[in-house]
C-alpha cells in the first residue's frame, strides 16, 4: 500500500520537475546530440553566435507577444506589422527622403497606433482578441501593399540605416544580439518589478478580482497590445536593416514561431505561466532546432513540418504543465 | 424469515467506512488517521473549520485524489477508488456548492448529462430516459415539465436537479456540501423535507457538509467535527447541544463573547444615498451611513443587496437618483474612483473577484497597494522590501495563518483567505469597508476575528456595510439593520430590535 503510494507521489513529482525542466532539458539533449553528430559545424562558436543571432529578431517579437499573452488574449498581427513596419520605414526614407531619425520613431508611432486600435477594439467593442488582430492584421497588410504597390523598396536604402545591423561590439557580437538584450532587458523589468507589470499579471490572473481591486482593466489590456505591436514593429524595423529592403511579406512569418516560443516558455522554469525569461529559451529551443535541421541538410519541406509541429507540441507542454502546477 | 433476518445484519454494516485515512500536501497533513462510519438512511453532519480536512476527505471518496493511506470499505468489502468514475460506479455522489450543472439545457439534459444514453440502434432513446428521470424526480416530488431549462429554476430545484442526477446514478450516499449557502428559509425547508425523505424511506446516506449549525442541529442524525485534518468528535444528534459544537469547533466558549454593540453617535453622514434605482434590481432605496457605523444590509438572496454594494462602490452604474458623499456628490464610474475617496469592497465570491489564485499573498495584499510601495514617488518601480514589509504587517495584524507571505494564495483556508481580501485594503485606512457575505465558507473561529477586526476598525472611525444572509451574524455585529425586498428597503431596525425574527419578518414584507 505505502510502496503503492509512494510510487503516485514520485511519479506525480517527476511529472512536475518534467514539465518544469523539461523544455531546458530537451534543449540540452538537442545541443549534445548535435554537437556529437556534428561537432565541426554545429558545435562551434560561430555557429553559436549565428545562431544568436538569427534568433535575436524572433525573441524580440515573441517577448513582445509574451505582454498580451500574460494579460488571456492573442496577438495574430504581430507578424503583418512587422513586415509594415519594415515596409513603411525604408519607404519613409527613400520615397518621402525623411532622415533615419524621423522615420522609425514615425513607424514606431504607427504600431503603438495599431495595437492601441487593437486593443479598443478587443476592450470596448468586446471582439474576440484572436478575430480582432486577424482582421486588423488583414487591414495591415492592405495598408502595406497601398504603400509599397506590393513591389520591394530595396534601392537608395541610406547606410545610416543598415549600419543599424552591420555595427559589431568588440568587432565580433553582432547589433542584433545587443539590441536584444537590452530590449529583453527593459521589458523584463516592466513586467516583473513595475506597477504596470503587477497590473499586467493580475488581470492575467483574475480579471474581476483585478477591477474590483481599482485597476483599469480595458487600459492595461490595451497597452500589453501596444506593447506587442511596439515590438513587432523593432522586428520589422531591424528585419529591413539585416535584408537591406522593405519587403511586404518578409516578417509575416514570425508569428508562428513566436506563438510556439511563447508557449514553450511558459512550460519552462515555470507552471504553465507565460514569462519573459521562458520565451527567450523557447525562441532558442526553436531556432537550435531549425539550424540543426539546417546543417543535417533537412529539406525544406520538413522544416515547415517541424514549425508546425513544434507549435502544437508547444502549446500542449504548457497545458500539461498547468495542470500539474496545481496539484 | 431468513432474508429478514439479513437484512436487519445488513443495516449493522454501515455502507461506507473509512479506516485510518491518511493525506498530506507537502508537509502539510489534511488528513490525519481518520476513520468515519456513514449509515444507511442517515444524515451525517460534517462540519469543521476550512482546512480542518472535510473537503480533502470528500475528494478522496470522489476519486479526484488518492489518499496516502488507510482503507475504505463499502457494505463492508475494502475497496479502492482510482478515479471518479470509480466512485460513480459505487454508488457515491457528491455534489457541490457551486453546482456542476449546465444552465442552458433542460433538466432532462442535466439529469442524464455526461452518463451512457439509452439508445435504440445506435440513437439516443429520448423517450425511455424521459420515463426514467420522470421516475425519479417523482421520488423528489419535484413537479416542474422536463424541458424547462436550467437558469430558469430557482436555487432550490437547481439543487433537486442535481440530487435528482445523483438518484439517477443510483447513488447509494449523496455528499452535499453548503447545500443551503444560498437558499432562503423556506427553501431550506423544502430541500430538508426532501432529505428527510430520502433517508427514512429509501434507505438513502446523506453527508452534510455546513458551517450553519442550526441546520445541523434540525437534519442530522449525527455529527463529525473535524479539526486541523483530525477527526476530533462525533455524536449523534441526541445527546448534544449547539454551543457544545461550538466549543468543540473553535476550542473556546465562542458563545460566551457575547457582542458588544458601541453606541454610535450617529452625528456625522458618511454616505448618503438617495432614490437610487439600477439593474431592475434596486428600486428607489434610500439610506444614511454614519461615520463609525456598522450597517447591516441583509434581505433574502437576489434582492438587488450585492447590486447595491457594487454600485456604491462603481463596479456597476446607477441608473437614477444621486449618492452624496461627506456631503458631496458621488457617481463612482469604476471601483477605482470609489477606492480614490476611501471606499472599499470585499466582494462576494471569494474566488472569482476577490483573489488572484495563482499568485502569492504578497501580490494579491499588494495588488490595491501599489503606488504607496513605491521608493521614488515619480517612479512606478515596485519596492518588494517596502511591499513584503506591508504583507508581514497584514499577516501579523489579522493573524493570518500562511507559512510566508510567498506562499500561493490557494494554499490558504477560506477564512485566511477572506483576512487577505480584506486585509489588502487596510494599507489604504478605507473610511467606508463594504463586505458582501464577509463570512460565508468562513469557519467559526476565524468569523470571531473578522468581527473583531470589524469591532475595533469601527471604534477608530471606519464605517462598514455589512452585507449578509446569515440572519444570526447581524445581531451581534451591527448597530443598524436595513432590510431589503425585490429591491425594496421594507424596513430598518436598530439595536435592541435586531433580531433573528425581525429580519426574517422584514425580508418577506412588502413595500409600500
Amino acid at each position: 500500500m505505502n510502496n503503492q503510494i509512494s510510487l503516485n507521489e514520485r511519479r506525480r513529482k517527476s511529472l512536475r520537475f518534467t514539465s518544469k525542466y523539461g523544455t531546458l532539458i530537451g534543449l540540452l539533449i538537442m545541443i549534445l546530440v548535435f554537437s556529437i553528430l556534428k561537432p565541426t559545424s554545429f558545435a562551434t562558436f560561430n555557429n553559436f553566435l549565428n545562431i544568436f543571432n538569427q534568433g535575436s529578431l524572433s525573441a524580440i517579437i515573441a517577448c513582445g507577444l509574451t505582454a498580451v499573452v500574460i494579460v488571456g488574449e492573442f496577438d495574430m498581427s504581430i507578424g503583418y506589422v512587422a513586415s509594415f513596419a519594415g515596409v513603411l520605414v525604408t519607404g519613409l526614407m527613400v520615397n518621402q527622403k525623411l532622415p533615419i531619425g524621423v522615420a522609425i520613431p514615425i513607424v514606431l508611432i504607427v504600431c503603438l497606433f495599431i495595437g492601441f486600435v487593437n486593443g479598443l477594439i478587443i476592450t470596448k467593442a468586446k471582439v474576440s482578441s484572436v478575430i480582432t488582430t486577424i482582421g486588423i492584421g488583414g487591414i495591415v497588410v492592405g495598408l502595406n501593399y497601398a504603400y509599397s504597390s506590393g513591389a520591394p523598396i530595396a534601392t537608395g536604402v541610406p547606410d545610416q540605416f543598415l549600419n543599424l545591423t552591420l555595427v559589431k561590439l568588440f568587432g565580433l557580437i553582432p547589433a542584433d544580439i545587443i539590441y536584444m538584450v537590452v530590449l529583453l532587458v527593459i521589458l523584463w523589468v516592466v513586467l516583473n518589478r513595475t506597477e504596470l507589470g503587477q497590473r499586467i499579471q493580475a488581470v492575467g490572473g483574475n480579471q474581476n478580482a483585478a477591477r474590483l481591486s481599482g485597476i483599469y482593466v480595458d487600459m492595461v489590456k490595451t497597452i500589453s497590445f501596444m506593447i506587442s505591436s511596439f515590438f513587432a514593429g523593432i522586428t520589422g524595423i531591424l528585419l529591413a536593416s539585416l535584408i537591406g529592403s522593405g519587403t511586404t511579406g518578409a516578417a509575416d512569418t514570425y508569428m508562428i514561431n513566436a506563438f510556439a516560443a511563447v508557449f514553450l516558455g511558459s512550460a519552462t522554469l515555470k507552471d504553465g505561466e507565460f514569462h519573459i525569461l521562458g520565451t527567450f529559451i523557447g525562441v532558442f529551443i526553436i531556432q537550435i532546432g531549425f539550424n540543426g535541421l539546417a546543417i543535417f541538410g533537412a529539406p525544406t519541406f520538413f522544416q515547415y513540418i517541424f514549425q508546425g509541429a513544434i507549435l502544437v507540441g508547444a502549446v500542449a507542454l504548457s497545458t500539461v504543465a498547468s495542470k500539474y502546477a496545481s496539484k | 424469515m431468513d432474508n429478514l433476518i439479513e437484512q436487519n445484519e445488513e443495516i449493522e454494516v454501515p455502507f461506507l467506512e473509512v479506516k485510518g485515512i491518511k493525506k498530506s500536501f507537502a508537509a502539510v497533513k489534511a488528513l490525519d488517521d481518520v476513520s468515519l462510519c456513514f449509515q444507511k438512511g442517515k444524515v451525517h453532519g460534517l462540519i469543521g473549520a476550512n482546512g480542518a480536512g472535510k473537503s480533502t476527505l470528500i475528494k478522496i471518496l470522489a476519486g479526484v485524489q488518492p489518499q496516502d493511506g488507510g482503507e475504505i470499505f463499502i457494505n463492508g468489502k475494502e475497496t479502492k477508488i482510482p478515479n471518479p468514475h470509480t466512485s460513480t460506479e459505487l454508488g457515491l455522489s457528491f455534489i457541490h456548492q457551486e453546482l456542476s450543472l449546465v444552465e442552458d439545457f433542460n433538466i432532462i439534459e442535466n439529469i442524464t448529462l455526461g452518463m451512457p444514453k439509452k439508445t435504440t440502434l445506435g440513437m439516443i432513446n429520448w423517450r425511455k430516459m424521459h420515463r426514467d428521470v420522470e421516475k425519479v424526480l417523482k421520488r423528489l416530488k419535484l413537479n416542474i415539465p422536463l424541458n424547462t431549462q436550467l437558469k430558469e429554476l430557482s436555487v432550490a430545484n437547481k439543487w433537486l436537479v442535481s440530487i435528482a442526477r445523483a438518484l439517477y446514478q443510483d447513488a447509494k450516499l449523496i455528499a452535499m456540501d453548503e447545500p443551503t449557502a444560498s437558499l432562503s428559509e423556506s427553501e431550506v425547508e423544502l430541500l430538508f423535507n426532501v432529505i428527510k425523505d430520502l433517508t427514512e424511506n429509501q434507505g438513502i446516506s446523506i453527508v452534510y457538509v455546513s458551517h450553519r449549525l442550526d441546520e445541523i442541529m434540525e437534519i442530522c442524525d449525527e455529527i463529525t467535527v473535524m479539526k486541523d485534518g483530525k477527526k476530533v468528535f462525533y455524536s449523534s444528534i441526541g445527546e448534544i447541544t449547539k454551543d457544545q459544537i461550538i466549543d468543540v469547533i473553535a476550542g473556546f466558549n465562542l458563545s460566551s463573547e457575547k457582542a458588544e454593540v458601541k453606541k454610535v453617535e450617529n452625528t456625522d453622514v458618511l454616505l448618503q444615498v438617495e432614490n437610487i434605482y439600477a439593474n431592475q434590481k434596486v428600486k428607489d432605496v434610500s439610506f444614511e451611513l454614519y461615520k463609525g457605523e456598522i450597517l447591516g444590509l441583509t434581505g433574502l438572496v437576489g434582492v438587488g443587496r450585492t447590486e447595491l454594494a457594487r454600485m456604491i462602490f462603481g463596479a456597476d452604474r446607477i441608473k437614477s437618483g444621486r449618492m452624496l458623499y461627506k456631503g458631496k456628490p458621488f457617481s463612482p464610474k469604476h471601483p477605482k474612483h470609489a477606492i480614490d475617496k476611501g471606499i472599499v469592497l470585499v466582494p462576494e465570491d471569494r474566488r472569482t473577484e476577490g483573489i488572484i489564485s495563482n499568485k502569492s499573498v504578497n501580490f494579491n495584499i499588494n495588488l490595491p497597494n501599489l503606488s504607496h510601495t513605491r521608493s521614488i514617488k515619480w517612479l512606478s518601480f515596485v519596492n518588494s522590501k517596502k511591499s513584503a514589509e506591508i504583507s508581514k504587517d497584514i499577516i501579523k495584524r489579522l493573524l493570518v495563518k500562511t507559512s510566508s507571505e510567498h506562499t500561493n494564495i490557494l494554499n490558504l483556508s477560506g477564512g485566511n483567505q477572506q483576512k487577505i481580501v480584506i486585509g489588502k485594503w487596510l494599507k489604504r485606512s478605507p473610511e467606508l469597508i463594504i463586505m458582501d457575505e464577509p463570512t460565508r465558507g468562513v469557519d467559526v473561529g476565524a468569523r470571531a476575528e473578522i468581527y473583531n477586526i470589524i469591532k475595533e476598525m469601527a471604534v477608530k472611525g471606519t464605517s462598514f456595510l455589512i452585507i449578509s444572509s446569515d440572519v444570526e451574524e447581524l445581531p451581534g455585529l451591527c448597530s443598524r439593520v436595513i432590510v431589503l425586498n425585490e429591491g425594496r428597503i421594507t424596513g430598518e431596525l436598530t439595536d435592541s430590535m435586531i433580531t433573528k425574527d425581525s429580519i426574517l419578518k422584514l425580508s418577506y414584507a412588502h413595500a409600500k
